[in-house]
């Protein structure tokens, strides 16, 4: 393989931009309601240049009242997710590790139910939480997961398994305490829907969705050596527990961000790292960006999917990403066994 | 602001829906979209279907409602399809819909108005309101004032009966219920019954080991469609093979009613639904009307029936088809 140089960085992230800007041509112009490209190429430009007017008026409203905020929100959750799964596989030296079998993802849920129940007149509080549910469930599965004070990978991974299960119980038994009403939306929110533009700007949370990312990047070159052991990297003058702190912190930030405008879409985080490995190495210097813009073409590429399939019926995303990804997953086991 | 919303303004006027949201309707409604099949049956008892341009996924009732455009399931509508339908006006239930889609179609300037139906009389209400919002408040008046006297005349039929104490079947398995403030179980009220399970939660799931004990005069299943009598006999011979249930008293005296789906539909088929649960529950009751009836020709039940032939004949019109199929 070539020398990973900044020049071949940034050719792969141009790349899969382009890959990126494709889907979202595309998936601007289907739907159940038919536009052809070249009304949404018209549209575009003139919101661009700001001509309102000019515009048809049921035109505007489904590419930038209805497409656009949803691509934009796939995106967003495809990234986050993405960039979290490689974290946690870094961190943990375990390629199974992701979201939602370490059971953060479940934490995330639960914050944001708890938010829904009791702080529905707080925009910022189904995020807040969520973030919080992330990293005290993060903090729980290390804990039990370790044995004789370190990390065994098979007791991580059951020990998240089981927290998920556990904090789903909670979930269920708080869903039968809220009225039908309330109950229609969190079981539809659970199963994983980009329709719902969330309560706070797009541009806010692209924004935290950037530090996330940014923080995790700072340490891409001690996610390489933490890779190879701890105590190696400890000994190349690595920061371990600086480095974890900042992972951890961010990865459950970015899966807190992901739930709470989301809900569950598995296998994103699972997934997306391991084809970027697969294309490009398992350098994180590139493997973060990649996963990212990788996460969000998967998500938008699926929810595009979820909205067009059995139109005017939509599918949660959460089923698409899964019906997809399960079988991807067994693929690319069987063929690393092979 | 644009030339269109400017316009837009002078031409809507501001009504308050059943969920306390204000809404800018526009004045005049000439297309209609409804995100639930009973908001679609009623706009079709308001003689307003003309103007329904767009209608929720098994919106069945009347019949001819499954011509109209579809734009997706109540839970999650597609909204790119109800957009490009144009709507002056969409209506909703809480009873179905969720909230974030009124908030997401508010957002892109298009009325939302909700309805909230939690009782019978609510449900009359709704109507009264949708006429109001769409223009069309004397057919509302008439059609809500015949629902009325159809069920005052229920109500006096049925004054001296005993009160039926009915288990209804919201699901088999698991075994699920209802509680007490929920529509269907206001609508047992008028049909001269009452639920056995008395629960604060809307669908409590009950063992079968509960059911037995609380021993109910009648178990009443929700059909899915329009079952007949036929398919009262048939639950019959199936609860009859199943251990635990053929315990049951009402099993084994055969008191079981089948009634069709329109029970849980705030809609004016709900009062069919209504008099028909009425029919089957008290038997005795209806037997002697029948027979005053033939010596009265004139009873005071006549008038409204003949009075609301429209929805009333399109109702039974519907399950006469079922039954021939």
């Amino acid at each position: 393989m070539r020398p990973l140089t900044p020049r071949r960085i940034a050719g792969i992230c141009a790349l899969l931009a382009g890959v990126l800007f494709i889907v979202v041509v595309f998936s601007l112009q289907v739907g159940a309601y038919p536009i052809s490209v070249r009304d949404v190429a018209m549209t575009l430009v003139r919101g661009a240049l700001g001509h309102w007017n000019s515009i048809p008026s049921s035109d505007r409203l489904i590419v930038f009242g209805l497409r656009l905020p949803r691509i934009a929100l796939g995106i967003l959750v495809g990234a986050a997710l993405s960039v979290s799964g490689a974290s946690f596989q870094a961190l943990l030296r375990n390629p199974l590790a992701d979201p939602y079998v370490l059971g953060v993802s479940s934490g995330a849920a639960l914050g944001a139910i708890l938010a829904l129940v009791w702080l529905q007149r707080f925009p910022w509080a189904m995020q807040g939480l969520a973030f919080l549910g992330a990293l005290a469930t993060i903090a729980a599965v290390y804990f039990l997961g370790r044995r004789k004070g370190q990390l065994d990978s098979a007791t991580l991974l059951l020990a998240g398994i089981i927290t998920a299960s556990f904090l789903s119980a909670i979930i269920m038994f708080l869903m039968t305490t809220v009225s039908g009403r309330d109950m229609r939306g969190m079981a539809f929110w659970l199963m994983g829907d980009l329709g719902t533009a969330p309560a706070i700007g797009l541009g806010f949370l692209f924004f935290i969705l950037l530090i996330g990312i940014g923080a995790i990047y700072t340490t891409s070159s001690d996610l390489n050596l933490i890779l190879t052991g701890e105590q190696e990297a400890h000994h190349l003058g690595v920061n371990v527990p600086r480095v974890k702190l900042v992972v951890y912190a961010s990865a459950s930030l970015l899966t807190g961000l992901a739930v709470s405008v989301s809900g569950a879409i598995g296998y994103v985080g699972l997934l997306v790292p391991h084809v970027m490995r697969m294309l490009f190495g398992s350098d994180y210097r590139v493997l973060i960006p990649a996963s990212a813009i990788g996460g969000a073409i998967a998500v938008a590429l699926a929810d595009t999917l979820a909205r067009t399939v059995v139109a005017p019926t939509e599918l949660p995303v959460g089923a698409v990403t899964a019906a997809i990804g399960a079988p991807v997953f067994i693929y690319l086991l069987r063929r690393r066994l092979a | 602001m644009n030339a269109k919303q400017m316009n837009a303004k002078q031409t809507t006027r501001e009504v308050i829906d059943e969920t306390g949201r204000h809404v800018a309707v526009p004045v005049a409604v000439h297309r209609i979209v409804t995100l639930a099949p009973n908001l679609a049956e009623i706009v079709y008892a308001l003689g307003a279907q003309d103007r329904l341009v767009g209608v929720s996924n098994y919106s069945d009732s009347p019949p001819e409602a499954k011509s109209k455009p579809r734009i997706g399931m109540p839970t999650n509508p597609n909204l790119e399809a109800v957009v490009a339908a144009h709507p002056d006006i969409v209506l909703i239930t809480t009873e179905g819909n969720r909230r974030e889609t009124a908030d997401e179609l508010a957002r892109l300037g298009i009325a939302v108005y909700a309805t909230n139906p939690h009782s019978v009389e609510s449900m009359l209400e709704s109507i009264e309101h949708i006429g109001g919002v769409i223009g069309a408040t004397a057919q509302a008046e008439s059609v809500v004032a015949n629902l009325r006297q159809r069920l005052n005349a229920l109500q006096s039929k049925l004054a001296s009966a005993p009160v039926a104490r009915v288990f209804f079947v919201v699901g088999e398995s698991p075994l699920i219920s209802l509680g007490e403030h929920t529509f269907i179980a206001d609508a047992l009220r008028y049909a001269g019954a009452r639920s056995v399970v008395q629960a604060k939660q809307d669908w409590p799931q009950i063992s079968l080991e509960e059911l037995v004990r609380l021993n109910p005069d009648y178990l009443v299943f929700a059909s899915s469609g329009f079952g007949g009598e036929d398919s009262t006999a048939k639950q019959l011979a199936e609860l009859r093979s199943e251990a635990g249930w053929r315990e049951l008293a009402a099993v084994r005296e055969g008191r079981v009613v089948v009634v069709s789906d329109e029970i849980d539909l705030p809609a004016p088929g709900l009062i069919d639904a209504i008099e028909k649960l009425a029919r089957q529950l008290h038997p005795n009751v209806f037997e002697d009307a029948a027979q005053h009836a033939s010596l009265r020709p004139l009873s005071a039940s006549v008038p409204a029936h003949a009075h609301l032939q429209f929805t009333v004949s399109q109702d039974s019109c519907t399950e006469a088809l079922a039954c021939a199929r």
